[in-house]
């Protein structure tokens, strides 16, 4: 049985822009959310603001990517936050209370997170539980287990870190700021990891339908479980970072970035072909983000203002760009028939 | 003379390149039990989904209760009295047996719902109409499958003005003594003075129910059988099969090495029980056996989709436990499975990344995957197996079925398997392409490979397996060598009734 | 049970002997253990077992429990798969919204609590509008549309407070905080009259069946020509009333408005919803479950602190809680389906 399907050299020169124009909404509401802020604020396009979405982006970047690749294989992360946490309180009391050198105290961390990604794995693998109520769960274990271990929720600091610590967050090499180097290493992993290795394919193939990924021969439980540990791993270094550039840990400062860490995933999503998490547009979703708070900021808008303006764009910006790309297929079978219509 | 309820004359019915119902004719008397049977692709659910408003017939008259019917719709269906019973199941299981009796069509009263009245009506329905001792407060998830077979019958029946019920396959997933309860309750429809139409592979359920049987093939009715014929089993099939045997199988040389694959005892608690066989690379062995049979199940088992509970498995020799796809690959058996939309391909990738998926790490370098790599081993695939439209980049969802197929296959044969398990793998293909994997199974065997095919297309069997097996209710009941059965002899080994099986067991 | 099972069984007979005994730890497990916890916290301080304290308990899950009914009608009508319904996490934060206006309008502008409280209501009720809009028109995933509703509803509360506490004296209020009849304190009995509502819709009503039907198995609602595009926006409805009512109630409870209550009553939501599903006989969630759950959930937390367990090992133990509710449920489902 034939089935139509649309040559893309047959559309005349407006239907092709406007099929651009759709695809590409998000990007262009992007830019002109920038030349919005550039107009109400000098100090917008000036380097150093510049440099400051960066480099408060990295956070949020760090959770969007372990958000990316659970998402990528079907699942859904909300214990990501406490993963953050943990990292960070880790590596605080690593040098705090077990006198551990700082780099060990970093892999402290990071063990810390990758804790949290092993129980979700367990419960998820070995359990069968579902990803929701499984990472829920975590969540609120490991709640509680910082409320317990910092009895009552006090933060904990170390003034007396390290300066090579200090240095992760705060300091510079060869000119660039380390936090970007961090986040644009992560950044470069998780692009060769997701996009181009068998095993980037392999965990969308998960996503995408798992039972075909099952019957195809991919070890479906390996892959799940990793996705988790690395998930909660990548969480981990952004909880570090917190810690170096503040040092200070916070209970629960992770859950903040939850929102926004989906959020920039699933606006990336929108921006891909298939509608599938991937890695560049979950950075784009990001910088989005990072762009609006830090436009919010500068115009210098009341704090309590700020927080309902950046919820209710965020609910705009994502129903925007999924109603768009939700819409393109539509979009284009309209145009198909209108050609056909005429050459019949 | 008994009455007239359904007359269908003319039915005809085209699809983009398919003539799906040529002027045929299906006529139903009041509390009558008719059959319907066919082989897949005879028109058999075309048909039937004209009745049911689904599709609008080209040309032809339906006449219901001498009322002429100028258009059909699900409404119209219903208004009339027309029920049907799908093969697929959509309950909830954590509903009781009164409440998934009444879904969607509640009975209300000042208060609200009428929980006491569903629960009196479904009870005395199961009860009164069909013999059926269930609970209605018993839930769904604990019933057998006749059971709730059987709540399914009984949906169509709480309903006011019943006069006519489909029945479609409906004794397809149910273990030998439940096929009883199901038979028995349509008995006493009849008794009710409601008509049945009950469509079923079962030609031994057929013979022993029906009070008359319409035999469909090629999109025609080709035949009208009576009870009181003699030997009406015989002329069913003869009937069903017609005489044109076209040569679609190629012949080969069976060059055969060792056992590949060994299966001892095998039973899955459930569904197979006591399964042997072997097979030898080069051999193509065939599992025979209409749906419901068990085939599907044994053939999950070998790949590893099924949990199995007795007996061993080995791979040349070796005992292996096989608890997932992805353990048969690294032990050589890829699968080949029957829902390719689901189970098989990624619809919305590429032909490329499709026949890639399971082979990835040899088109990649330092675990990086190479295009370039990924394109040579979809071009060999595709050349291979003149896989059309010939771009890899195309999204497998705009492929034919019968492409879809060769995707899959390619992707097996990139894998480098030694046994192949091919559920069905000709399932809503046509005739251009069956040629083609035909073609490509008998390479397989050609090369040396060991290949396990599971089928309920007679034909099919014959016409590619050295060996077939044939399976009845979850037991190997026979093994022949292809040359010694005809499709009649086939078909009648596998669709044997339950009497006659009984008196075996 | 019908003939042809009775056969199986009486085949095999040991092995249903272990089968039978971990069915039922696995289906009542949870149940069994929240027992001997009640029963060990008692017997630590059996100042729990007095009326007055018993009273504050229910006091307190009264508010959880409303909310609770309202994540309840989302869960039940949209199914187990996340994507398509079934979660709202925006309730808590409805119900602080109602309970920010509520306040606003009576402290700052001076309102009769009539049209106080219509306008809290009216308030929650946009919510549950915006988020049926959000999952069923937009096509954005439930777990994504409630949390960003539930985001922009606190920035909007905290415009609205400008992130400061509203003292409220109205005496509408006092009295609900302050007054019993025949012994039930009056937030018990608006939860009473909540479960009475949200139960007899949900369980008694045409509608209420069609919910469950589309929400069980969403197949079998098409299959039956059900039209979930109507029936699943309909429970984010539902799930704002809730947060409208419990606005009062959280107004009564704290004399007022305090910013950042939404996120204490987001666990314990969630909590009573998911645990209470261990109380129904087919472990589903339940609307009398959700506020069994909740009574569950205040319990426990007087409990811990009446015997002197430190604030914080509170909040461990709702987790172990939820764990245990959620692995129970996960292994029992993994049987029925083998």
């Amino acid at each position: 049985m034939k089935i139509a399907n649309l040559e893309p050299n047959q559309l005349a020169t407006w239907q092709k822009a406007v099929l651009w124009l759709f695809k590409y909404a998000f990007l262009f509401a992007f830019i002109a959310m920038i030349f919005y802020f550039s107009v109400v604020s000098d100090s917008f396009l000036g380097g150093s603001n510049l440099m400051n979405i960066a480099r408060g982006s990295v956070v949020v970047l760090l959770i969007a990517l372990a958000l990316t690749v659970v998402i990528s294989s079907g699942g859904i992360d909300l214990s990501v936050g406490v993963a953050l946490d943990f990292g960070a309180w880790f590596v605080i009391i690593g040098m705090a209370s077990w006198s551990l050198p700082w780099p060990l105290a970093v892999l402290a961390g990071l063990i810390g997170g990758s804790l949290i990604g092993a129980l979700n794995a367990m419960l998820i693998v070995v359990l069968g539980v579902t990803p929701f109520l499984a990472t829920l769960g975590t969540f609120f274990i490991g709640r509680s287990i910082q409320q317990i271990g910092t009895g009552g929720g006090a933060s904990v600091s170390y003034r007396k870190a390290p300066e090579d610590f200090q240095a992760i967050a705060q300091g510079e090499s060869l000119g660039i700021p380390n936090i970007l180097l961090v986040g644009a290493t992560v950044l470069l992993v998780y692009f060769i990891v997701m996009e181009l290795s068998t095993h980037g394919k392999r965990i969308h193939a998960l996503g995408i339908q798992n039972s075909a990924a099952r019957v195809a021969g991919i070890n479906t439980k390996k892959y799940r479980a990793w996705v988790f540990i690395i998930a909660g791993t990548t969480a981990a270094i952004g909880g570090i970072l917190l810690s170096s550039g503040l040092r200070i840990y916070t209970p629960m400062a992770g859950f903040a970035y939850l929102l926004d860490g989906i959020a920039a995933v699933f606006i990336g999503a929108s921006l891909h072909r298939g509608g599938r998490p991937n890695v560049l547009g979950t950075l784009i979703g990001v910088l989005f983000l990072a762009t609006l708070n830090n436009g919010l900021d500068i115009m210098g808008i009341d704090f309590n203002v700020k927080a309902a303006l950046k919820g209710i764009i965020l609910v705009l910006a994502i129903s925007a760009a999924v109603l768009v790309s939700n819409r393109l297929p539509q979009v284009e079978q309209w145009f198909s028939r209108q050609k056909r219509a005429t050459t019949e | 003379m008994p009455k007239l309820l359904l007359e269908m004359s003319g039915i005809t019915k085209e699809f983009p390149g398919v003539l799906a119902l040529d002027n045929a004719s299906l006529n139903i008397y009041e509390a009558e039990i008719h059959g319907l049977v066919g082989e897949n692709g005879a028109g058999k659910s075309t048909i039937i989904k004209s009745l049911a408003g689904v599709y609008q017939h080209d040309s032809g008259s339906i006449q219901f209760g001498s009322k002429s019917v100028p258009q059909m719709t699900a409404a119209v269906a219903d208004e009339l009295g027309i029920r049907f019973v799908h093969q697929e199941l959509h309950l909830v299981p954590h509903f009781t047996v009164a409440e998934s009796m009444f879904m969607g069509q509640e009975l209300t009263g000042p208060g609200g719902l009428s929980v006491r009245q569903m629960r009196q009506q479904a009870a005395s329905t199961l009860y009164d109409s069909l013999g059926a001792d269930i609970s209605p407060t018993a839930l769904i998830r604990d019933l057998s499958p006749a059971e709730r077979k059987l709540i399914q019958v009984a949906r169509a029946l709480v309903r006011q003005g019943t006069r006519l019920i489909v029945f479609d396959e409906p004794t397809a997933p149910l273990a030998a003594a439940e096929v009883q309860q199901v038979i028995s309750a349509v008995k006493r429809l009849r008794e009710k003075g409601i008509s049945v139409l009950y469509v079923s592979h079962y030609v031994g359920e057929i013979t022993e129910l029906c009070d008359r049987v319409t035999v469909f093939r090629n999109g025609k009715d080709v035949g009208l059988i009576d009870k009181d014929t003699k030997r009406s089993g015989k002329e069913l099939i003869r009937l069903m099969v017609g005489r044109d045997l076209n040569q679609l199988f190629p012949s080969r040389e069976h060059l055969v090495g060792e056992v590949f694959l060994e299966v001892n005892s095998l039973g899955d608690g459930d569904k197979f029980t006591d399964v042997n066989f072997a097979i030898r690379g080069g051999e193509i062995i065939g599992l025979a056996g209409v749906l419901g049979s068990g085939c599907e199940e044994i053939v999950d088992a070998v790949v590893g989709l099924r949990k199995v509970k007795s007996g061993s498995i080995s791979v040349r020799s070796k005992k292996v436990r096989v608890g997932s796809p992805s353990a048969a690959l690294k032990k050589g058996i890829v699968l080949i499975p029957r829902d390719r939309r689901s189970d098989g391909l990624f619809l919305n990738l590429s032909v490329l990344e499709n026949i890639n998926i399971a082979t990835l790490q040899d088109v990649s370098t330092v675990g990086i995957v190479s295009h370039k790599l990924s394109e040579q081993r979809a071009r060999q695939m595709v050349d291979q197996l003149d896989i059309r439209p010939g771009e890899t980049g195309r999204q497998a969802r705009y492929l034919s079925g019968g492409n879809q197929q060769k995707v899959v296959l390619g992707r097996s044969l990139a894998a480098d398997a030694q046994i192949f398990v091919l559920d069905d793998p000709t399932v809503g293909v046509d005739i251009g392409a069956k040629t083609e994997i035909y073609r490509q199974v008998s390479d397989l065997a050609t090369a040396g490979k060991a290949v396990l095919i599971s089928s309920n297309d007679p034909a099919e069997i014959l016409g590619l397996c050295d060996r077939v097996l044939v399976i009845v209710r979850g037991k190997v009941v026979s093994e022949h060598r292809s040359q010694d059965l005809t499709k009649d002899s086939l078909i009648e080994k596998m669709t044997q009734s339950i009497t006659r099986e009984e008196l075996r067991v | 049970m019908s003939k042809v099972n009775l056969e199986q069984t009486l085949r095999k007979p040991r092995r249903i002997g272990v089968e039978e005994l971990k069915g039922f730890l696995i289906r009542r497990g949870p149940l069994l253990l929240f027992g001997l916890l009640l029963v060990v916290l008692a017997a630590g301080a059996p100042a729990i077992v007095s009326a007055t304290s018993i009273s504050a308990i229910l006091v307190q899950a009264s508010p959880i429990a409303i909310v609770a009914f309202g994540l309840a009608v989302v869960v039940i009508g949209g199914g187990d798969d996340v994507v398509v319904g079934g979660i709202d996490l925006s309730i808590p934060a409805g119900a602080a919204l109602s309970a920010a206006v509520i306040s606003d309008q009576l402290t700052n502008r001076g309102a009769s609590f009539a049209q106080a409280f219509v306008f809290g209501l009216l308030a929650a009720l946009l919510v549950g509008v915006i988020n049926a809009t959000l999952v069923t028109v937009v096509g954005l995933a439930p777990i994504l549309a409630t949390l960003a509703v539930s985001a922009s509803v606190v920035g909007v509360i905290r415009v609205l407070t400008t992130n400061r506490r509203i003292n409220v004296e109205d005496p509408t209020i006092l009295w609900i905080r302050d007054t019993s009849i025949f012994g039930a304190p009056i937030p018990v009995l608006i939860m009473l009259m909540t479960f009475g509502l949200f139960g007899y819709v949900v369980h008694r009503t045409r509608y209420g069946m069609r919910l469950r039907t589309v929400g069980g198995n969403l197949d079998a609602g098409l299959s039956v020509g059900l039209k979930p595009r109507i029936l699943v926006p309909s429970t984010f409805i539902w799930g704002a009333l809730a947060a409208g009512l419990a606005g009062v109630l959280l107004v009564a409870r704290g004399s007022g408005m305090s910013p950042g209550i939404e996120e204490r009553l987001l666990v314990d939501m969630v909590l009573a919803t998911f645990v209470g599903a261990a109380f129904s006989s087919k472990n589903i969630v339940t609307i009398l479950g959700s506020m069994l759950g909740a009574i569950l959930v205040s319990f426990m937390a007087t409990g811990l602190i009446l015997n002197r367990v430190d604030n914080s090992w509170v909040d461990g133990w709702k987790g172990v809680l939820i764990m245990l509710v959620v692995t129970a449920a996960a292994l029992q489902t993994r049987r029925s389906r083998q």
